[in-house]
């Protein structure tokens, strides 16, 4: 896992979710002192959830070894624990955060995608918007403390967050590089990023599937803040009570108010996107690329 | 165009009734070419909308007022004339949009003006036309963070963000907006002003097809029990800041 990080230009979405059997690998379920129980199914739970109802600020740490990467399970505990949030009253504010060495999230697993059929197909990109669609519109402050490389489906994650802190470490990469595993971001997911660098930015990342460095990240405003990595979390914790300060009712609807047209192309056309993803992703043509995929990363591993 | 009203030119029925009234008479005035914007008051460029003209003043004031609040963004906004702003003092809310709302923005360099939408603040929320003039000037991800934040830039972050064009020393700000607008005065009127009016045309046509639904939305909620309520804090608490 190690070897592959470190070829980090070649570092591409969903990496090793497959090698690691993202479903059985045995980690220790850290269950939070004093927050809710998720789903507790027969796998570990890659997620955890701690709310602090005094100072209502809730940590949501990915904790998916090797990679946190989106199975399945990772999608339905995220989407759980979102609802329950955003239903709290005590909950204001959350933070993104990984517990995973040198990795935020390595994106979707391509496990879900790969040999699975169109049913399965759509149940998962289904899972997929879903946990976008949950944090985009969520009218907690949203705040990603980017501690790790976030490829693809890890750079959703902070970029439908409000605010974006990264660790200063120039080994750590950020950017939507579906294009290089020979699939496509979803409109949503460009819509996103070009709300947040701009279209000309959005163009030329999306088509040269780039992965920024967290210094060059920073330069084009992918993350807002580079600190040290062991303070990635304590900035995430005052920021987001600097935006506490601003009265939650304002600014939830001005939030809503800038992401609504986003917000409405997503809703009137998530079914076709859909189908669109299903079509697509079991073409033999793309099933062939992302078995010739999943085969370099065996062999990086090896 | 000087704004005198003391203490801080804030937005008053009466200020954005002449200042329609000026735009208008300008506009039609085939010698004037460009308007420069600025203040007569020191320190402050315009402190915004007057507060209490959306305080305690019941529903159809609030609609009366709101319009000519349109009427004022929409007459600057949709200026054929070139417009710029010369920011020599501090800018909040309301003064900050008609400084958005002109073609170039000089501001002094004086660390102790500042600049932004601040609504938020005050528990109110900038309309979406705001929103769209701070958009279509420094981009969607700056004013998503700087509206939420209700963010109050410095000059030099003003500067760095692009919300203004220009800082210079204070006593220069004037001739540099007389000196910029010979520079715009020098393109062709005609290609101009429909270059400007095609760039700016779907944002006003979102205001201008739906005037009085965005009025029926702001009389609806500054009305509000908890709007009302969250205006009056405001107010006691500039008053006791003048005490």
């Amino acid at each position: 896992m190690a070897s592959v990080l470190r070829h980090s230009a070649k570092f591409t979405s969903g990496i090793s979710s497959s090698l690691a059997a993202c479903a059985r690998n045995g980690t220790a379920c850290a269950f939070p002192c004093h927050a809710f129980r998720h789903r507790n199914s027969s796998t570990s739970s890659k997620i955890r959830v701690d709310l602090d109802s005094s100072t209502g600020v809730a940590v949501m740490t990915l904790q998916g070894p090797p990679v946190n990467s989106m199975c399945m399970d990772f999608l339905t505990d995220f989407a759980i624990s979102m609802e329950k949030l955003e239903l709290d009253k005590n909950c204001r504010g959350l933070i993104l955060t990984s517990a995973v060495p040198k990795v935020f999230s390595a994106g979707l697993d391509i496990m879900e995608m790969y040999g699975k059929g169109p049913e399965h197909a759509t149940v998962f990109w289904r899972a997929v918007q879903e946990m976008w669609f949950k944090l985009y519109s969520s009218n907690m402050v949203t705040i990603a403390a980017v501690n790790g490389s976030s490829p693809a489906g890890g750079c959703l994650l902070a970029l439908s967050s409000d605010y974006r802190i990264m660790a200063d470490n120039p080994r750590y990469v950020i950017g939507l590089n579906e294009a290089q595993v020979g699939i496509v971001a979803p409109f949503w997911l460009k819509d996103n990023m070009v709300q947040t660098l701009g279209h000309r930015q959005t163009e030329k990342s999306l088509q040269l599937a780039q992965l920024y460095s967290a210094p060059d990240a920073l330069k084009i405003g992918l993350v807002d803040k580079l600190v040290p990595e062991e303070k990635v979390l304590s900035t995430a914790t005052e920021t987001m009570a600097k935006w506490f300060s601003i009265p939650d009712h304002s600014r939830q609807i001005t939030k809503s108010m800038m992401r609504k047209q986003t917000i409405d192309k997503f809703l009137s056309n998530r079914e076709t996107d859909i189908n669109n993803f299903a079509n697509f992703v079991t073409k033999d043509s793309i099933q062939k690329s992302l078995g010739t995929y999943l085969a370099k990363l065996k062999k990086k591993k090896a | 165009m000087t704004f005198q009203g003391p203490p801080v030119n804030s937005m008053s029925l009466d200020f954005l009734t002449e200042f329609a009234i000026s735009m208008e008479k300008l506009e039609l005035d085939k010698s004037c070419r460009g308007v420069i914007l600025t203040s007569g008051l020191p320190k402050i460029f315009s402190a915004g909308l007057d507060i209490t003209e959306m305080y305690g003043k019941g529903p159809e004031h609030a609609a009366v007022f709101w319009r000519a609040v349109q009427e004022m963004w929409l007459k600057l906004y949709g200026s054929n004339m070139v417009t710029i702003a010369a920011i020599n003092g501090s800018s909040p809310a309301g003064g900050c949009l008609m400084a958005l709302s002109c073609d170039y923005r000089i501001m002094a360099d004086n660390p102790r003006y500042s600049i932004g939408l601040n609504e938020t603040l005050l528990g109110i929320v900038a309309p979406f036309w705001f929103m769209d003039t701070m958009n279509n000037t420094i981009g969607n991800r700056e004013t998503e963070k700087a509206l939420q934040l209700g963010l109050l830039y410095s000059t030099s972050d003003a500067l760095k963000a692009g919300l203004v064009d220009e800082l210079v020393p204070e006593e220069k700000v004037l001739t540099t907006a007389t000196e910029a607008m010979a520079k715009w005065l020098s393109i062709p009127d005609h290609s101009r002003q429909i270059t400007k009016s095609m760039m700016r045309k779907q944002t006003i046509d979102k205001l201008s097809s739906n005037r009085e639904t965005d009025v029926n939305y702001f009389v609806k909620f500054i009305t509000k029990d908890s709007i009302q309520k969250s205006l009056g804090m405001y107010l006691a608490m500039l008053k006791k800041r003048k005490a």
